[in-house]
């Protein structure tokens, strides 16, 4: 079938879908009531089964969860070392979606049929502390499909020429090198061939909040191409060129992969800079929502047209538009809050945003925007 | 005629202590709202969606015993009117947004009715929620074929009222539907001069059509076909038993609604009277054209707790079914601050409607006097 044709199969089964049940698709239709079999069955998530929760600092827990699998749930789509995926929980009768990196490796997955996420309890956070006092072993929660660009290069097997990588973490950020550390030991441990060169800067507040401290240590010792370098935040303090001159001398030959919190990935992203790694060898991932960086925030209107409202931001506030919204008491569909899911896309009818995530201006014109992500510049005119 | 508000206002001192005593009852149910919300909505929609797979079956099944055609049209006439009422209606005003749910939030949803939701959102929550019976600014008063008020001049045709009456309630769905369009002046009348219509005028007439089109293959081709497989004349059959399920939606649907604002007691306004209103005049205006009914439990979800039109109007966007307790708290406020407050039992409101009707198919003496001279 060609691609045209089968664009219009999909269209016309819509069409009939729509005609009988008002819904785009007929699972929609039907959801709750393959809900009643199923529950927290979902037209747009995976299940998952709770099959331990583990603490592992004291705040710090891992969730190991194990996809459905059977007749009545899709099955859910493998991943690659280093990818995250949304979390989805009912919260007093709200959806809540949070976005958690899985912690450990594809090939666990495959042997066992578990994966695992490894959580901070944020203390003022609204969900992760509920999640750890709410969730029990058995429970059931929603998961995405993996996503997210932050993973290594498939490196074949016959590849003389192996890159070198430099991992920098910080604190809860180890989690996605969690994954590819564990991944790669399971490939050289099979195959007995020499491990990819890592060198792993892994910074911690202090040395009583090491995560995973030696499960590392272990996995450095089996595999010679690992080094690992714990760096006590207290003593040593943030990431700077003396500790990557120190710890990797030869960086330049590197690519470095980053993720922690906000800030220390802009201080790691400064460093590198100033020692001259080219941009493209750096690749790193937001914990959270990135950081809003704008350099003059004009004030303006936002109009909600359809719930006529208006909302006046004011001149060096930086909230999105979705909190805008919510303020004005509008609760437009929103989910995982840092520009992933697409579940708050709403069309913009006129002026100019600002996207968070990509670091981009809009055009002036209509077009579509995630809420989540867009920081208003000037008078804006949304269809909400 | 229209009821003076700056003469029969209570003194603003009075209506800044009965807008936050209303707000407070506002917030009260607000912080209410949650998990039991979630699972109530649910559980409605399940039993919409029974009803409707098991009254599309029982219709065929009419081909053993005619009563199974009768109880597949009650079950299909139970689902349309759960889906608009309950379901759709409170859903589109975003009442469950809340929830964060795909599936039931105002944005998306769409329900079993000719009218395409996105268009009558358009019109009823902006236009019908804030001009709330004002004369020549709220469309759905009388629906622009019913005379209801001697504010409205005396035209020959509205002799045959009651007949109009009838065929808009029987062909409820289409008048709903053909709302928007009739207030574009879409297919006929003269093109309105500043209209604030938000997408193009070939667009809202795609959508009309898109949505009627759907409506009539599922429940005039597809459904009666399906039938036709197991003997020819089910096609028929089942063709009578969707046009019956949706003739008593309709019925049901247009009583519901005129009893809201259209008894003998509700009010009607000029429109200079409402500009520049307080949250608290706006509550007042809201109350004096609306109008509830008493009922059971069931009987308030079978009107998707319309019955409780006067709190609807008040709080919008609450999930309706809070509304019966709310009712009992606002009726107790109205009654401290001596702010009529229409009720009643479901008969009685129905009588005034049709009394209503009847009366103003009539000139008015003056009226009357001038064409005789």
């Amino acid at each position: 079938m060609t691609a045209s044709s089968n664009g219009l199969m999909q269209q016309s089964w819509t069409w009939f879908s729509q005609a009988l049940t008002q819904h785009d698709t007929f699972q929609g239709y039907f959801q709750p009531l393959i809900q009643m079999l199923a529950p927290q069955w979902s037209t747009d998530s995976y299940r998952a089964q709770i099959v331990d929760i583990r603490d592992e600092m004291d705040d710090m827990y891992s969730l190991v969860l194990k996809p459905k699998t059977g007749l009545i749930d899709r099955h859910w789509p493998t991943f690659q070392a280093g990818q995250f995926i949304e979390l989805m929980v009912e919260k007093e009768g709200t959806r809540t979606l949070r976005c958690f990196s899985i912690s450990s490796s594809p090939a666990y997955y495959e042997k066992t049929g578990l994966i695992e996420l490894s959580i901070r309890i944020q203390a003022q956070g609204r969900i992760t502390p509920w999640i750890r006092q709410q969730l029990k072993i058995g429970s059931l929660v929603n998961i995405s499909a993996a996503q997210g660009q932050f993973v290594l290069p498939q490196t074949r097997a016959d590849d003389q020429n192996l890159e070198k990588y430099l991992f920098i973490a910080g604190g809860s950020g180890i989690t996605p090198f969690r994954s590819m550390l564990q991944q790669i030991s399971s490939i050289a441990s099979n195959s007995r061939e020499q491990s990819a060169d890592i060198q792993l800067l892994y910074y911690s507040r202090n040395n009583q909040h090491v995560l995973f401290q030696q499960e590392f240590e272990q996995l450095a010792q089996e595999n010679s191409g690992l080094s690992i370098a714990f760096i006590d935040g207290e003593e040593s303090g943030f990431i700077c060129t003396e500790h990557v001159q120190a710890y990797c001398s030869d960086y330049y030959l590197r690519t470095a992969f980053i993720c922690g919190p906000s800030p220390m990935i802009q201080q790691a992203r400064k460093v590198l800079t100033e020692l001259e790694v080219a941009q493209d060898k750096i690749v790193f991932e937001f914990f959270g929502a990135a950081p809003v960086e704008i350099e003059s925030n004009e004030q303006g209107a936002v109009v909600f047209q359809t719930s006529d409202k208006t909302v006046i931001s004011e001149e060096g506030s930086v909230s999105t538009l979705l909190e805008q919204a919510e303020n004005a008491g509008i609760s437009p569909v929103s989910g995982c809050r840092i520009g992933v899911c697409h579940q708050c896309i709403c069309k913009k009818k006129s002026g100019i945003v600002f996207n968070t995530r990509t670091q981009q201006y809009s055009d002036t014109g209509s077009e579509e925007i995630q809420l989540c992500i867009s920081v208003a510049q000037g008078d804006v005119v949304l269809d909400l | 005629m229209t009821t003076p508000l700056a003469t029969n206002r209570p003194d603003s001192e009075t209506l800044k202590a009965f807008e936050s005593d209303l707000n407070k009852i506002r917030e009260e149910t607000i912080a209410k709202v949650g998990d039991k919300d979630a699972r109530y909505i649910r559980k409605v929609i399940r039993i919409q969606r029974i009803s409707d797979m098991a009254g599309r079956l029982s219709l065929v099944l009419g081909f053993f015993n005619p009563l199974f055609w009768i109880a597949g049209v009650a079950l299909l006439a139970l689902s349309k009117i759960l889906d608009n009422m309950e379901i759709g209606h409170n859903v589109m005003h975003g009442q469950y947004d809340w929830m964060n749910d795909p599936h039931i939030n105002s944005r998306k949803f769409d329900w079993d009715i000719w009218g395409d939701g996105e268009s009558w959102k358009r019109y009823h929550n902006h236009e019908h929620h804030t001009y709330t019976n004002i004369i020549g600014k709220d469309r759905d008063y009388g629906y622009g074929l019913l005379r209801l008020s001697d504010d409205i001049t005396w035209r020959p045709k509205n002799r045959f009222q009651f007949i109009t009456y009838t065929l808009l309630s029987s062909f409820f769905q289409f008048g709903i539907a053909y709302h928007e369009v009739a207030g574009e002046r879409i297919f006929a009348g003269k093109r309105k001069e500043n209209s604030s219509l938000p997408i193009s005028r070939e667009a809202l007439k795609h959508s009309f059509f898109s949505k009627i089109k759907k409506q009539a293959f599922k429940e005039y081709l597809f459904f009666p076909t399906l039938a036709a497989l197991i003997s020819l004349p089910m096609f028929f059959a089942v063709l009578a038993g969707n046009l019956v399920a949706e003739l008593i939606r309709n019925w049901w649907t247009s009583s519901v609604i005129f009893c809201g604002h259209f008894t003998e007691d509700a009010h009607t306004f000029d429109e200079t009277e409402c500009e520049n209103e307080t949250r608290g005049e706006w509550y007042y205006r809201q109350i004096l054209g609306s109008s509830n009914f008493e009922g059971s439990r069931g009987f308030h979800i079978l009107t998707g707790h319309l019955s409780c039109q006067i709190e609807h109007h008040l709080f919008p966007d609450v999930p309706a079914h809070h509304y019966v307790d709310m009712a009992k708290q606002v009726q107790a406020v109205c009654a401290q601050y001596d702010i009529p407050y229409n009720t009643g039992s479901f008969g009685q409101q129905y009588w005034t409607v049709l009394k209503r009707v009847a009366k103003y198919s009539f000139p008015t003496e003056e009226e009357q006097r001038i064409a005789t001279s």
